[in-house]
């Protein structure tokens, strides 16, 4: 213990990067066949329906592809937003909050504002869930800026709040709750009405849903915001260090503010998407995404275009797991979550073997 | 002071991690559409015709829980659509499709769909309530395929059905068994640790088949019901039962949730109980008697075999299913030693009533059983079907009410029933 330490490699080496990950996720995916074949089933036939997405040999392949794009969408915009708040060292692990108080404000105006064009319909739920999230993350940032609270444990116990709220929604059937289906005697969340879903552009049988040209809109949109803009800079100054951007003259408290409030907003714009694409809203709704969009977020090292590609892998080892395990009925979900829970950490553990490394101490000293 | 930061990073992005993936993996079993659990079966009590299997035959089957579970509603359903596939001549290492851990939620409900219907799958089920809506749009996507839904109240006249069974029936059953002994322990009160209340048509039938088992053998036995409020919860049944027991000096305890833990209470006291799901003696030796339980191969043999002969007239060859005793999908489990003398009989009169069909629970007509053991008779009363607040619901002699009151919209009680809490 004594005689060895951890060094930050210096400098960043892609190509290291890129060899350690491909080591990690070897390894991973070793450890994972002896288990698929420990269980009988062959691990090269497992892992080809995981990596094509069960699209082979399937008769709607399309399907799967609007499947994917579906997980990816919120999980693209939510951890471009985490991202935004990591930047200026903000720990916002609210996400799964921001993105449930979205779902609700978007269904609540899907549910009542009836007779106004799709467009429009979808246009309102979105301006709710901005309005919304937004609001709660700038709540958040007012309190650490003012009383100087810990914005990870006020992010993480709202999200647990508004969990419970959601939940208390979907299970109370009262004449009040117009979430509810009124035609079944149980409570289930009920369908928006027709002009509150999203739809999309057919191309052949495959429908490409607005929802993934907003977020491909958005990746560009944020990438020029960070990149060239006073804003983009100033986030990034008060990331490195609040003092300096004190000193350099800069309204810290406002930056904070600012930035949650759009970095949750953003959150609440993939709310108000996903609920308008599936056309209901529930408990479930976030597909976890609070909490993936961390890891997808620090995976690309707070940078828009790593983001971008690290959740649409993340997007494709959800989708492809959970697909393979369908077709063996020995395979329940839980060994999906396993297996890309292997993966995911060994590639974790790869990027940390990839910055650091193990220095004796006498080395150090020198 | 970097490296430091960069650490806690690392540290903290691993932990994110595992919370994410723990977060996957935990779905709130509370969701559950309805508490059934391991159904004990004896092995194909409805055999199907042994026919060869169709060129390529697939079946999908979407489950809120797991299907490697070993106890509770996922694990019953999996049995029994396993036990129906081998019966159909289907191998269910190869022609069975599973998403699992599906929550209540239309979005993960028609991925799930889309899957299935893309892998080839012929039939799906869909066996918790909250999938409803999703399979009612697909069922109209996917014209070609088989969709059916447990619990649920929607259909197509194509192919969407829904399928349920007549536990109230085997509760009946169950209630003799707890009448007999409430007579021979001469103590009249009775408990019930119920899920819901009245909340529910199915808790609340069930509630009042046992209620009305009971008093065909003693007229004056009280029922007294303790709604938990959720479908399973073993720490709040153990309560329950706890209080029904102690506060209200019931004798027998009955259940409508998922674990077995009201009648291990009713074993610590030295009461007795019916247990759900499952033949309960295991767990409870000297307190259980029998239990209302499930098999639902009957049902998914059915279903199997029509979709694989001719699927354009499963509707109306299998159509909306709503079984019981008469097609072996609900049933009592093997009477156990601690069960009176008289029981055995009295159970088998009053199922052959129902098998034949001659005789229902929600009917103007009450059964009232007398004699010894090898003597029993049954007396048929015509009697009406009163609530607990004496109103009338079917007159004297009258037929029984509706199935659709049964399965949806029963929201009283029957006389001589209390709900405690």
């Amino acid at each position: 213990m004594k005689k060895y330490h951890l060094v930050r490699r210096s400098g960043q080496s892609i190509k290291r990067l890129l060899i350690y990950y491909l080591i990690g996720i070897t390894i991973s995916m070793g450890i994972g066949a002896v288990l698929l074949w420990s269980l009988g089933i062959n691990p090269f036939e497992y892992y080809g329906r995981m990596l094509t997405i069960g699209m082979v040999g399937n008769k709607y392949a399309y399907k799967n592809v609007e499947g994917l794009l579906k997980i990816l969408v919120p999980l693209l915009i939510t951890s471009l937003a985490l991202g935004l708040s990591f930047k200026m060292r903000f720990w916002n692990i609210g996400g799964e909050g921001e993105f449930l108080i979205g779902a609700i404000s978007a269904a609540i105006v899907a549910f009542n504002v009836t007779g106004l064009p799709r467009p429009l319909t979808i246009l309102l739920m979105c301006i709710a869930a901005m309005l919304s999230s937004g609001l709660l993350g700038l709540a958040v940032a007012f309190f650490k800026v003012r009383f100087n609270t810990n914005e990870t444990l006020v992010t993480l116990m709202l999200n647990y709040i508004m969990l419970y709220l959601i939940t208390y929604l979907g299970k109370t059937k009262e004449d009040w709750n117009f979430f509810l289906d009124p035609k079944s005697a149980r409570p289930i969340f009920g369908k928006f009405p027709e002009s509150a879903i999203m739809d999309g552009i057919k191309i052949g049988n495959f429908n490409l849903l607005w929802s993934v040209i907003i977020a491909v809109a958005l990746i560009i949109f944020i990438y020029i915001y960070l990149k060239y803009t006073k804003h983009g800079y100033e986030i990034s100054v008060v990331g490195d260090s609040a003092a300096t951007a004190k000193y350099a003259g800069m309204k810290v408290s406002r930056i904070i503010m600012r930035t949650m409030f759009i970095s949750s907003a953003m959150i609440g714009l993939a709310a108000g998407l996903t609920a308008s694409a599936s056309g209901t809203i529930s408990e479930t709704v976030t597909n976890n995404v609070g909490w993936t969009g961390i890891v997808v977020a620090w995976l690309g090292k707070l940078s828009v275009p790593a983001i971008a590609v690290t959740s649409v892998l993340i997007a494709i080892l959800q989708f492809g797991c959970k697909t393979a395990a369908t077709k063996y009925p020995s395979i329940d979900s839980n060994f999906a979550d396993l297996l890309q829970g292997i993966i995911l950490f060994s590639v974790l553990t790869a990027d940390f073997c990839a910055t650091f490394t193990l220095k004796k101490k006498e080395d150090a000293k020198k | 002071m970097k490296k430091l930061v960069s650490l806690v990073l690392t540290v903290a992005f691993a932990v994110s991690a595992c919370f994410s993936l723990s977060g996957c993996s935990q779905q709130p079993a509370a969701t559950t559409g309805s508490t059934d659990k391991n159904t004990e079966t004896t092995a194909g009590s409805k055999e199907t015709d042994e026919t060869k299997p169709a060129a390529s035959f697939k079946v999908g089957a979407i489950y809120i829980n797991s299907q490697n579970d070993t106890s509770g509603y996922t694990f019953a359903h999996h049995k029994g659509i396993t036990e129906a596939m081998k019966q159909v001549g289907l191998d269910p290492a190869k022609d069975l499709y599973i998403v699992d851990n599906v929550p209540e939620d239309d979005e993960k409900v028609k991925q799930a769909i889309d899957q299935l219907a893309g892998d080839g799958c012929n039939i799906i089920f869909g066996i918790s309530f909250g999938y409803i809506n999703a399979m009612n749009e697909k069922a109209t996507e996917y014209p070609d395929i088989i969709f059916s839904h447990a619990t649920g109240y929607m259909s197509n006249d194509k192919n969407f059905n829904n399928y349920f069974g007549r536990i109230y029936q085997a509760r009946y059953l169950a209630g003799i068994a707890a009448g007999y002994k409430s007579l021979a322990t001469k103590n009249d009160n009775i408990g019930y640790v119920s899920a819901w209340g009245t909340e529910y048509a199915e808790t609340c039938s069930g509630i009042n088949g046992f209620a009305l088992g009971a008093r065909s053998v003693n007229p004056n036995a009280k029922i007294y019901v303790y709604e938990i409020s959720t479908w399973g919860d073993q720490e709040k049944e153990r309560q329950a039962a706890q209080v029904l027991i102690d506060t209200y000096k019931c004798g027998v305890i009955g259940q409508h949730c998922d674990s077995a833990q009201p009648q291990i209470v009713a074993n610590e006291k030295g009461v007795f109980g019916c247990g759900y799901n499952s033949d309960m003696t295991a767990e409870a030796p000297k307190a259980h008697l029998c239990a209302a339980i499930w098999n639902w191969s009957a049902y998914y043999a059915t279903a199997m075999q029509a979709a694989m002969t001719d699927k354009d007239s499963f509707m109306s060859k299998v159509g909306n299913y709503y079984q019981g005793l008469n097609a072996g999908l609900v049933d009592v489990s093997p009477l156990s030693e601690n069960c009176e003398p008289e029981t055995a009989d009295a159970i088998k009169i009053a199922k052959d009533l129902m098998v034949s069909g001659t005789w229902d629970v929600f009917s103007g007509v009450k059964l009232s059983f007398s004699g010894k053991a090898g003597a029993v008779t049954a007396e048929q009363k015509s009697d009406a079907l009163k609530t607990n607040k004496g109103e009338e619901k079917v007159p004297a002699g009258g037929a029984s009410v509706g199935d659709d009151v049964i399965q949806g919209s029963m929201n009283y009680y029957v006389e001589g029933v209390t709900q405690v809490n």
